[in-house]
């Protein structure tokens, strides 16, 4: 005799629903095929929901990068004028407009061209209901990996900002469940670290900067469901069998402009709101470190000082002091990576901070450096609001230690294999 | 019975979105008390109406799709079936979404509780193309099927009469099983029988809901199961 599970019984009552309905329900299934209904068929399909799924991400970073080069450019070019208007930054007080100010804060919000494009696309998929239905694909798939069905939304709105994805897990209901999806959703790529992708892709990889982008959401992906799997394998307090979800899908339907627009809004606003506060004190205590003791160059200045301490924890990576420095005060803000960039390169004396890039980093380590940062740290308000909501400092440190590890190991891997791979090229 | 007035008591039941909270509002009108669940900061509604000089006490239970006990929602509504025992379950069905709705009612159905069903959203049914039949539905379910739309209030005098002819019925309402086929009852059977051998055990749940319970490895019924005298066999017959 077979075995029966859960899904057995699940089976036999809708075929009994069936059976019933058949007799006592007239015109249904009569109805010719809807939209809504060949559309499913295509976006749940059982093989190609998940290439149609990926598909659309890849177009939708493509998208957010390629359209908003231009716009980029252009603000840069404006910043980099306003940092040039009281000429050469020869005292501290015009080194602090041109370096600090222009160079650090402007630098960074230039990128709320990216953020602006990047939201509009995601609330097309949202507003159109095919977001839902990317969660539903994804489910079926991490729910056969024996993940929770209902961890695909968080991670879904992980994309967005960790934080809220993180409250939102409140819906899961398992303690258990939950606990494992609060611990992989810093994995998923949130809008704060597109800046330090878009920096580097873009000074890297030319045109396959769209591609560079992309990747890192899926790596983001592929690590939360790998890391989701070895929790429930090893942790003796997360093993156990999910829980089976049934999920609602709301009908398609054309995306509301002003919705969209309101969307792409506010993230914007979320975005300007940071710049006005943590990013323009992390410019200026930046500027400050870099800039003093004055006239001794930034590689004696005391954040000189400071990333020489750390640089020998990152060089096996092929990161040099200032990426250090960068990841240290990325801790923050994820977009502070960015800007300890801007400012470095800037008091360094380089002028387009692209090209600066090309000349820290060899293609290999900036895609290392572009998985460090995805991995690395959540945010501090992240950290925050997972002690808050797992409410134990064990598990909020555990999340914190694994990422460490995990960023570095896999970090590792990307600079071995790249550099394996260009060497044999 | 106080002072000879009947007081019957009804749950509300169904997915989350087929108007549930419209139907109780219709029902109990002004007569309603927010609370919270006890133990949980789930939001408890209880409410009153008088019907043919019946009083009915009617609590609102949280929309759920299933009665597996892994949600909080679906725990406080099967807890509540099972040790408080209402009258009268009101299973509002989502007619133009039937499929999924019915669900729910074959969890109630299987844990032998004295169901209405109220086919709400008759209006969008009746959009798409749908066609009832109503008494058919009704005998092949085992239970009354009454229509209605609850924003327009339309069926909510017949859904009175239904409850209160479900709640005099109580005890000698029939009972339809609704088969999950040859192999599935076969199993259940053997369960079942098992368990009918533990007196207590079957006089405290439903036998062959138990028995479902226990082939779909839901552990949840654990504690009840560890403590009966033919624990070992039991779980031998349903493979754990």
């Amino acid at each position: 005799m077979v075995d029966v599970n859960a899904d057995t019984f699940a089976e036999a009552r809708y075929k009994a629903i069936d059976h019933i309905l058949h007799t006592s329900l007239a015109g249904r299934g009569h109805h010719a095929l809807t939209t809504s209904d060949m559309l499913d068929r295509v976006f749940l399909h059982k093989r190609l929901g998940i290439p149609v799924f990926l598909s659309l991400m890849w177009a939708t970073f493509q998208f957010a990068f390629a359209v908003s080069e231009p716009f980029m450019v252009m603000l840069e070019s404006v910043f980099g004028w306003l940092g040039g208007l009281f000429g050469e930054p020869l005292t501290p007080l015009i080194s602090l407009w041109a370096d600090g100010i222009c160079g650090g804060l402007g630098f960074v919000l230039v990128f709320i061209f990216p953020i602006m494009f990047l939201f509009i696309a995601l609330a097309i998929l949202e507003d159109s209901g095919y977001l839902p239905r990317a969660a539903f694909v994804m489910d079926r798939l991490m729910y056969r990996l024996g993940l929770h069905g209902r961890s695909f939304i968080p991670m879904l709105m992980g994309f967005g900002c960790n934080l809220p994805a993180i409250m939102a897990t409140r819906s899961i209901d398992g303690e258990r469940d939950r606990l494992i999806t609060i611990l992989i959703n810093p994995l998923m790529s949130c809008g704060a670290r597109l800046p330090v992708y878009v920096l580097i892709a873009g000074a890297l990889f030319g045109a396959y900067a769209g591609s560079a982008i992309f990747s890192m959401y899926v790596l983001g992906i592929v690590l939360a469901i790998i890391m989701a799997l070895l929790f429930r394998k090893f942790i003796p307090s997360l093993r156990g069998k999910p829980a089976p979800f049934i999920m609602e899908l709301p009908p398609y339907h054309r995306p509301d402009v002003k919705s969209v627009l309101l969307y792409m809004w506010s993230r914007a606003v979320i975005f300007l709101k940071k710049a006005g506060t943590i990013l323009l004190g992390g410019a200026l205590v930046l500027w400050f470190m870099a800039s003093f003791p004055w006239g001794r160059g930034v590689e004696s200045s005391y954040v000189g000082m400071l990333g020489h301490i750390l640089e020998p924890l990152v060089s096996p990576l092929g990161f040099d002091w200032m990426a250090a420095i960068a990841l240290f005060f990325g801790f923050l803000a994820k977009e502070i990576v960015v800007e300890t960039l801007g400012i470095l390169y800037g008091v360094g004396g380089s002028g387009a901070i692209t090209g600066a890039v090309a000349t820290h980093m060899t293609p290999v380590t900036g895609l290392a450096f572009m998985a460090f940062t995805l991995i690395y740290l959540p945010c501090l308000a992240t950290v925050g609001i997972v002690k808050a909501e797992t409410g134990s400092w064990k598990w909020t440190g555990f999340m914190v230690l694994y990422q460490l590890v995990l960023a570095y190991v896999v970090a590792g891997i990307i600079v071995v294999v790249g550099n394996f791979i260009i060497g044999v090229l | 019975m106080k002072g000879g007035k009947i007081v019957i008591r009804v749950a509300l039941i169904g997915n989350p979105n087929v108007g549930k909270t419209a139907i109780f509002n219709n029902l109990t009108g002004s007569r309603q008390h927010v609370g919270n669940w006890p133990g949980v900061t789930v939001e408890k509604k209880e409410g009153k109406c008088t019907h043919k000089e019946t009083e009915m006490e009617v609590v609102d239970l949280p929309g759920t799709y299933s009665l597996e006990a892994h949600a909080i929602d679906e725990r406080i509504a099967r807890d509540y079936i099972i040790d408080e025992k209402p009258d009268v379950v009101v299973d509002i069905v989502d007619a133009s979404n039937i499929e999924r709705n019915l669900y729910l009612t074959l969890l109630l159905l299987e844990l032998e509780a004295n169901v209405v069903i109220a086919l709400n959203k008759m209006d969008l049914a009746a959009s798409k193309k749908y066609e009832f039949d109503i008494k058919e539905l009704s005998l092949l379910l085992g239970v009354p099927v009454i229509p209605t739309v609850a924003k327009t209030q339309s069926g909510m005098d017949k859904l009175r009469d239904a409850v209160l002819d479900a709640a005099v019925r109580k005890d000698k309402h029939r009972k339809v099983t609704v088969g999950y086929g040859d192999d599935l009852e076969a199993r259940i059977k053997e369960v079942e029988d098992l368990i009918l051998t533990d007196t207590y055990l079957a006089n405290t749940y439903p036998p062959r809901w138990l028995a479902i319970r226990l082939l779909e490895r839901d552990d949840s019924v654990m504690d009840w199961i560890s403590l009966s005298p033919k624990r070992d066999q039991i779980l031998e017959v349903a493979r754990w």
